[in-house]
């Protein structure tokens, strides 16, 4: 009888055990951004705050280097296996059946959650009609000069370049053996074909047609000018050497270590050099993009992957990270800027002065990335490609556009 | 009496059954590791994969690969630095090999040394590399810089010339001690009462490298040579981690244009294709490889 009860005992302890276990469930995060130093503290405490409030969900991130991010999330996607919440390129992860629809979950809110973005920002959410993004943070790309070499050159910072033509007049009085005006980017990643974009659009030109089924970089004269007149600050030598394999990390060390005296970011960016040199705190100036004052403003969102079998925990997450308290540290220590309409007037929002200087360049921003599944392609390969080979053979710059035209046309046609 | 099943009937019979039971065990583990995952491919080499959608279309995706100027260009990529490589391996492991051959008693503490680089992980190395080539920042401009063969700024990575030389260099760099290694077991073989016999014809230092080393190497040599090029045309890692097949695909072997066509522009059949007609080459390569072996042991 003993041995029996001791039995039943047993089973149900081998049964219960799992049951106690599955009241838990874990969620992967995966956003490039979790290797980059300044978003650490943050992620960190908020998924800490996160599981505090919300004991049976586990958040476990999942760090990558931001050149293997995209990679590793294909590569789990194809397998059914994504983690569950991912930051990613909206566009082209929708198009590839990688992503959950969330119009259902986001149709539930209350409409307080759904008047915090804008039409323009949340229609950037969407791909064919379905939402499949929020947006959590975002950044502004603006023209950072450092003080002190300003004024080393006799240059005014309180009187900043308007035009395409002040500003590469400014470059050539800032450069001197050792040092140059700005850096070119021509490195590997889709940085190169953001600051390309700034550049066109500054001009009044454009790089594609409205639908996005016809390329323009050389077609449309404001474009090839601005093109011309970027690239040409390498071989012109106001852009500090090796342009081809400079990137974001690259361009902000050399900011840091005044080997340049200006580059064109986002706001993080500041945090970045900063980071790498805190002498510079107070020595930088921020003003918009020469030009008719068009610039580029990226919207990272996040997605719940298609084969995520815990969506509504994933939800609960996304909408937790994209509350106040977390876009206003994200703004504060990572200098993410917030996309949500109600933050004008947040005390730490409203008391830094260069992110509000950030906030006003950005309301004749134009949203990036640009709507199309094959973007992630043709601004991380084709785009740099064409920047590469234009640095290399200067003279060939408009062939080589005019050549990146048509293949870019034949792609944006075949889906 | 029943007849017994084959494994339970005693001697020989019996033997070979387990014989077989034995080896089933690794042919299922090479099935599923490496048949099952070549069908897929081949398979997949027939789709035209858009994520998680797939339509097929037979050889269309070889015919789009094989028309298409970027995979000719990464061929003759390909076909260049495997050359380079392969030539400059076997030439500096040779040199390698007889020094480690004259060193005497420092010989093991000399092969340690030299083997330290093909220790690293590939990636790693690579890593190690990118920050040395660094143009603004990396030693390799400073040291230049030091002696005034550089006023700095010199882009190793970024011009088509010195990024497919710097990318060749990092191969050699780290490939050289497996060739030395072969070369050195092969220079072993070699009956020392022949170099007497040359002695004693008066055959200086170079004449007995001429007739009696390399006669006797000359196997090993072309054996270290296909399996070295096997191995090269292969190489993914340095260059990935390196230059990503740039500037503008002046390093773009074809195992990168592979991987930049699979996860870069997401056409996951494209490199299949690919990946089918790179393993076309190196089964070519194989069976140059078994030829060579095969040839060997029938004149022996």
């Amino acid at each position: 009888m003993n041995r029996l009860l001791v039995s039943v005992v047993v089973a149900a302890l081998a049964l219960a055990a799992p049951l106690a276990r599955a009241e838990t469930v874990t969620i992967q995060w995966q956003t490039a951004n979790l290797t980059e130093p300044q978003f650490e503290p943050v992620w960190k405490a908020m998924i800490a705050a996160f599981e505090a409030a919300n004991p049976d969900i586990h958040v476990e991130p999942v760090l990558v280097a931001r050149k293997d991010d995209w990679t590793k999330f294909v590569t789990s996607a194809q397998a059914r296996r994504a983690p569950c919440v991912v930051q990613t390129d909206l566009a082209t992860a929708a198009f590839n059946g990688y992503l959950l629809p969330l119009d259902a979950l986001w149709n539930a809110e209350p409409d307080s959650l759904r008047a915090t973005y804008s039409p323009d920002i949340m229609r950037a959410m969407h791909w064919k009609g379905q939402l499949y993004g929020i947006p959590i943070w975002g950044g502004v790309f603006a023209e950072i000069y450092n003080r002190d070499m300003l004024a080393a050159a006799g240059l005014d910072p309180t009187h900043l370049p308007a035009t395409a033509a002040d500003y590469v007049d400014w470059l050539r009085r800032l450069t001197k053996p050792g040092q140059w005006g700005t850096a070119v980017l021509g490195g590997p990643t889709d940085t190169t074909t953001r600051l390309l974009l700034t550049w066109i659009w500054a001009n009044g030109g454009e790089a594609f047609n409205a639908d996005m089924t016809k390329a323009t970089f050389a077609a449309d004269p404001k474009s090839l000018e601005a093109i011309k007149a970027y690239l040409g600050l390498a071989a012109q030598g106001l852009a500090a050497p090796s342009p081809n394999t400079t990137n974001y990390l690259e361009q902000t060390v050399l900011f840091a270590q005044g080997r340049i005296a200006t580059m064109r970011s986002a706001y993080w960016a500041i945090a970045k050099v900063l980071g790498d040199n805190p002498g510079l705190a107070g020595k930088l100036v921020v003003g918009p993009v020469p030009g008719n004052g068009a610039t580029l403003a990226t919207l990272s969102s996040a997605s719940i992957a298609a084969s995520c079998k815990y969506p509504s925990q994933a939800w609960a997450f996304i909408k937790f990270q994209a509350g106040k308290h977390w876009a206003v540290e994200r703004a504060r220590v990572s200098n993410w800027m917030p996309l949500r309409n109600d933050m004008a007037d947040d005390p730490d929002i409203a008391k830094d002065p260069q992110l509000q200087r950030f906030l006003e360049i950005g309301r004749t921003a134009r949203s990036y990335p640009l709507p199309h599944p094959a973007w992630a392609d043709i601004a991380g390969t084709d785009i740099v490609k064409a920047v590469q080979r234009a640095l290399l053979d200067p003279a060939r710059t408009e062939q080589i556009f005019r050549e990146l035209d048509a293949m870019l046309t034949r792609k944006l046609n075949d889906l | 009496m029943p007849a017994r099943a084959p494994w339970a009937q005693p001697g020989l019979r019996r033997e070979r059954w387990h014989g077989l039971l034995f080896l089933a065990i690794p042919l299922l583990y090479l099935a599923g590791v490496v048949l099952l995952p070549l069908i897929q491919a081949v398979y997949s080499s027939t789709l035209r994969i858009r994520g998680m959608n797939a339509s097929f279309v037979g050889l269309g995706n070889y015919a789009r690969v094989l028309g298409s100027e970027v995979f000719w260009t990464s061929m003759g990529v390909s076909v260049r630095f495997t050359i380079a490589c392969v030539a400059l391996h076997i030439v500096l492991g040779f040199g390698l090999a007889l020094l480690l051959e004259s060193a005497g008693r420092a010989r093991t503490a000399l092969r340690l040394i030299l083997m330290t680089p093909w220790m690293v992980a590939p990636a790693i190395a690579a890593t190690i590399w990118l920050w040395l080539f660094e143009p603004h920042f990396g030693v390799l401009n400073y040291l230049l810089g030091l002696v005034g063969l550089s006023q700095g700024g010199q882009s190793w990575l970024g011009e088509p010339g010195t990024a497919f030389g710097a990318a060749v260099l990092v191969d050699v760099w780290r490939g050289t001690p497996f060739v030395m290694l072969l070369l050195s077991a092969g220079l072993q073989t070699v009956p020392r009462d022949q170099y007497e016999a040359a002695m004693l014809d008066g055959a200086n230092a170079l004449q007995q490298f001429r007739h009696v080393t390399l006669p006797n190497v000359a196997y090993i040599v072309a054996v270290a040579a296909t399996l070295d090029t096997i191995n090269t045309v292969r190489q993914f890692d340095i260059v990935a981690v390196l230059t990503g097949g740039g500037p503008a695909g002046a390093t773009e072997v074809l195992p990168v244009l592979l991987y930049n066509t699979g996860f870069r522009a997401n056409d996951l059949g494209g490199a299949a294709a690919i990946g089918v007609l790179l393993l076309v080459v190196v089964l070519a390569l194989v069976v140059l490889h078994v030829s060579i072996t095969g040839l060997d042991r029938t004149r022996a």
